[in-house]
């Protein structure tokens, strides 16, 4: 016997294995051939014509061909060897009971589907701290909630269920699901695999939500990109998301984002696929195309599940340059699974986005009413006309405004005229909520409640006031924290400060991000040493837990080391008759380090003047330090998607004081 | 052992193969030594571990249940217990050949023989149930099967009692009329069509019999075999550029069934194909391949 025995022992060479393997591996039982029945016939003669195709002993095929056994034993075993292939165990365990193998439904082991580099190289970035994995499951936050298994859910149970509506009419969750699916085929046709970055940029359309859902049937991520966003943001998220695929209106006036697109193939090298919504684009893809598609995902292409990233969004930047923030189901639809139930959407509702749904806020509208079954009614872009229209025309129960879209709709007169009785909740989120826009919404309501929600790109909803809460604690905080949330206002030190005294607004819990994508540095900052994410923004609690944020912590002016928080002033100074609008920035100063500059959109035929605000603010009780030191005065303020100012971008152009 | 002096053969066999049914055989039969003899290659064959065999007695017991046929084939691979049947069975009708009639014999070892290794096993208990008449070679791969029976395991005993020995089968039931029409079709019969490595191929004449049967052991073995994997796999971790590589390749899910296999032993869990089986209708639909309605005629 072999066993044991060395090469030299037994006498062959690398040359003999060469020599005698194929030979002696087919004169084995490892191909045999039967030619009729001889042995049930005892057709001797036969069966011995035949021996050496039915199958040789070692012993056979040493005398055959003049070795001794062990030898072809030892020389089989290698040839066996050499050509074994591992792996096709796999496919036992993926024939299904009754069903006959089809060829083309398996994938061999070594053709089965792997995920890119870029892919492996975000999941990598989802590395979260063990313990907290634990408690979010032991906790119940963490289930495997995937927004395909929502929607299948959705389109089995409740079929003929709206799943969205606009102007045009509905589509119920079956016909939904359907192109969902077809569109995720397509996709899949056009080269998108799972883990892809698949960025898109369209208005509040069918086609995004169905874009949206179909990229996370496939496993891919979508990354959003701002209508408004051109040639220079685009290229710069595109490339930092190293997308894939791009998803997007055929023109935004006369600007087209896939045309542009097809042109940029040698500077995004990473971007394969240009698919056009509307128009034909030459060269790019036609979303019509896709979502008619008949191609189905391959067997061995994994279904999504919840620690799958979906998301990589990239943060308003306000303060700096984006950030891009990676996220997966278990922080999202978590979030917004337990917020369907604080904010009361049942199936059968309808849920109305005023904010685009490149923002992560209106995704959060979005994907509770999947959760729910409500239908999402389509705002493609908002107007205070075309939001008050749809209101009355859609019939929402739930409306996910910013409280600059009310304020415009207010300040257009087209509240009080509109019937906002479907209404039965109206969040508000996205920037600072003055009280008195609250106490102005909320008696046009006719029973329906107000809710302030503060969230950020890296938790989506962190914080909400609840239906039960009073008027006053709507009107003056962002309520508590979502369920499974904890938040804390700390110090500089990351000491919790007492209740009531400001701090920054600190958390942690089942939907804040682990990290930005690609971007170390940015994500050692976003932390404290203890793990808690720092929101930059400015705050206080009450007794009760509820927060009122007053800033951000970069709003802060430093005047000679004397420091105050310049969205109280502005607060101020937008209740200044005149003011349609004002931001407040620090300018450098030799002298003080820092001084306040007060950037101004005046209404139409106001005179404000630096003197004139300053009077005001001294009547209201502002101590004189406070006072703005220089005046810009502007048509308009550079806002975010969701109508926040972007102070960074905000610089004086005159030097006078 | 008390020996016997006076055995009537024809008596005998008629006792053994009440026994054997009685233990859960379903059929029992005696194969011509001589041609066993002749046709086993040197070292296979039974005198080969017992000089004085004169009978060798094969016997079959029942296949899967039509349940396990529709059940997924990776939940079949824990059926492989099946085959124990008839080895105790064989081991139990070798004690009884002993105590009742005071004669030498032997259950036959099943598995491979020592020196050959996998794959090539000490005695051909197919050969054994063939030529007894309890099966016939079929396409695919020369799985023997039953016209009443179907697909059955099979397990053999040798003794010194010297017993009538039966003829093989006057008809090879493979390929079955549908498998024919089929050929026909398509060129293959269902157990070629469907095999997930396509080990099988073969021809059938005009009369609907069997040409050529070619099966292709070594691709076969790759599927349901493992045990030739763990040489493999750990060469291919050895090999490995770097150490993520070579722990991949051992922890693979796959493969930590084939550690726990092999560490313990587990040969009854070398999971078979079996999609030769469930695609055909002698294994799956013959008279009696169902134990339910076996129970039914019986009773």
């Amino acid at each position: 016997m072999t066993r044991g025995l060395t090469r030299a022992q037994l006498g062959v060479t690398d040359a003999m294995i060469a020599s005698y393997g194929e030979t002696i591996f087919k004169l084995s039982n490892n191909h045999q051939i039967r030619r009729g029945d001889p042995i049930r016939l005892r057709d001797f003669t036969a069966i011995e014509a035949h021996r050496h195709e039915l199958g040789m002993s070692d012993a056979q095929i040493a005398e055959r061909l003049g070795l001794n056994p062990t030898q072809v034993t030892f020389i089989r075993n290698m040839e066996e060897r050499r050509r074994f292939r591992t792996g096709h165990y796999h496919m036992l365990n993926r024939l299904g009971g009754g069903k006959r193998f089809r060829a083309e439904r398996m994938t061999p082991y070594q053709d089965h589907f792997r995920y890119s580099e870029d892919a492996l190289a975000m999941r990598a970035g989802l590395a979260f701290d063990p313990a907290r994995v634990r408690a979010y499951v032991e906790g119940g936050y963490w289930r495997n909630d995937t927004l395909r298994g929502w929607l299948v859910r959705q389109a089995k149970t409740n079929p003929a269920g709206k799943a969205v509506v606009d102007a045009s009419g509905a589509v119920t969750y079956g016909h939904v699901a359907r192109s969902v699916e077809a569109l995720a085929g397509g996709l899949y046709q056009a080269g998108v695999r799972p883990g892809d970055v698949v960025a898109v940029q369209l208005l509040n359309t069918l086609e995004y939500v169905e874009s949206f859902l179909a990229i996370s049937w496939l496993g891919a991520v979508m990354t959003t990109l701002y209508t408004t966003f051109r040639e220079a943001e685009l290229a710069t998220q595109l490339r930092h998301s190293k997308a894939r695929a791009l998803i997007a209106a055929s023109s935004f006036g006369p600007f087209s984002p896939p045309a542009w697109a097809q042109q940029q193939k040698e500077s995004l090298p990473s971007l394969k696929s240009v698919i056009a919504v509307g128009a034909p684009v030459k060269g790019a893809l036609a979303y019509k195309d896709l979502v008619n598609s008949d191609v189905a995902l391959p067997a061995d292409v994994p279904e999504p599940t919840a620690a799958d990233p979906f998301l990589l969004l990239y943060t308003s930047g306000t303060t700096s340059s984006p950030k891009g923030v990676p996220l997966n189901s278990h922080q999202m639809l978590t979030n917004a699974r337990l917020g369907t139930i604080e904010h009361n959407i049942r199936v059968g509702d309808i849920v109305l986005s005023a904010a685009p749904f490149g923002h992560l806020y209106a995704l959060y509208s979005v994907k509770m009413a999947l959760c729910a079954g409500a239908a999402v009614a389509l705002l493609p872009q908002f107007s205070p006309a075309d939001l008050t229209k749809c209101i009355e025309g859609q019939r929402p129960t739930h409306l996910f405004a910013g409280p600059a879209h009310l304020a415009a709709c207010e300040g257009a007169g087209l509240l009080a005229r509109t019937d906002l009785s479907s209404l039965r909740l109206v969040v508000l989120s996205g920037a600072a909520v003055p009280p008195d826009l609250v106490r102005t919404v909320e008696p046009r309501l006719h029973g329906g409640s107000l809710c302030q929600l503060w969230g950020m790109t890296e938790l989506q909803a962190g914080l909400y006031t609840r239906l039960s809460d009073a008027a006053e604690i709507v009107a003056t905080t962002a309520g508590r924290p979502s369920p499974g949330t904890e938040v804390r206002i700390a110090d500089e030190k990351g000491a919790s400060v007492p209740t009531g005294e400001e701090g920054e607004l600190q958390v942690r819990g089942p939907s804040v991000f682990v990290g930005y994508y690609a971007n170390p540095e940015a994500t050692a900052q976003a932390f404290t040493t203890d793990g808690w994410f720092r929101s930059g923004d400015v705050a206080r609690m009450d007794g009760a837990g509820n927060v009122t944020l007053s800033g951000r912590i970069k709003d802060i002016i430093n005047r000679g080391g004397v420091k105050y928080n310049a969205q109280e002033i502005e607060l101020l100074i937008e209740r200044m008759p005149g003011v349609a609008q004002c931001a407040i920035a620090p300018v450098s100063d030799p002298r003080l380090g820092e001084r306040a500059c007060c950037y101004l959109v005046p209404r139409p035929g106001a005179q404000i003047t630096l003197k004139a605000i300053g009077s005001f603010l001294l009547a209201q009780g502002i101590a004189k330090y406070k006072l703005p030191e220089q005046l810009e005065l502007r048509s308009e303020l550079p806002m975010t998607a969701t109508r926040k100012v972007i102070k960074g971008h905000l610089k004086p152009q005159s030097p006078t004081v | 052992m008390g020996l016997t002096g006076n055995v009537d053969p024809a008596v005998a066999k008629v006792e053994i193969i009440a026994y054997a049914k009685k233990r859960g055989a379903l059929a029992v039969g005696v194969a011509d030594l001589d041609a066993i003899e002749r046709i086993a290659p040197p070292g296979h064959r039974p005198t080969d571990i017992m000089p004085r065999v004169k009978s060798v007695i094969a016997l079959g017991v029942g296949g899967q249940t039509q349940g396990a046929w529709s059940v997924p084939a990776k939940a079949i691979a824990y059926f492989g217990s099946t085959e124990t049947r008839a080895y105790s069975c064989a081991y139990g009708l070798a004690f009884f050949i002993e105590s009742k009639f005071g004669i030498p014999s032997i259950y036959c070892p099943p598995d491979m023989d020592n020196e050959s290794g996998p794959r090539v096993p000490l005695q051909s208990l197919k050969l054994h149930a063939e030529l007894a008449g309890i099966g016939a070679r079929s396409l695919a791969g020369d799985i023997l099967l039953h016209p009443e029976f179907g697909y059955m395991y099979f397990a053999s005993v040798f003794t010194e009692l010297e017993l009538p020995a039966d003829a093989p089968m006057a008809e090879n039931p493979c390929p079955a009329p549908s498998c024919i029409d089929m050929y026909r079709k398509i060129g293959q019969t269902p157990c070629m069509k469907f095999c997930p490595v396509q080990c099988l191929s073969g021809t059938i004449d005009p009369q609907g019999r069997q040409v050529e049967m070619h099966y292709d052991m070594a691709a076969c073995a790759e599927m349901s075999q493992q045990y030739e994997a763990v040489p493999a796999l750990l060469a291919e971790a050895l090999a490995a550029e770097d150490e993520a590589r070579r722990t991949d390749t051992l922890f693979d899910p796959d493969h930590k069934m084939l550690w726990y296999k092999m560490s313990v032993g587990s040969g009854g869990l070398l999971a078979q194909c079996f999609e030769c089986m469930r695609a055909c209708p002698i294994a799956t639909r013959a008279p009696q391949a169902d134990p339910i309605r076996r129970a039914k005629i019986s009773t």
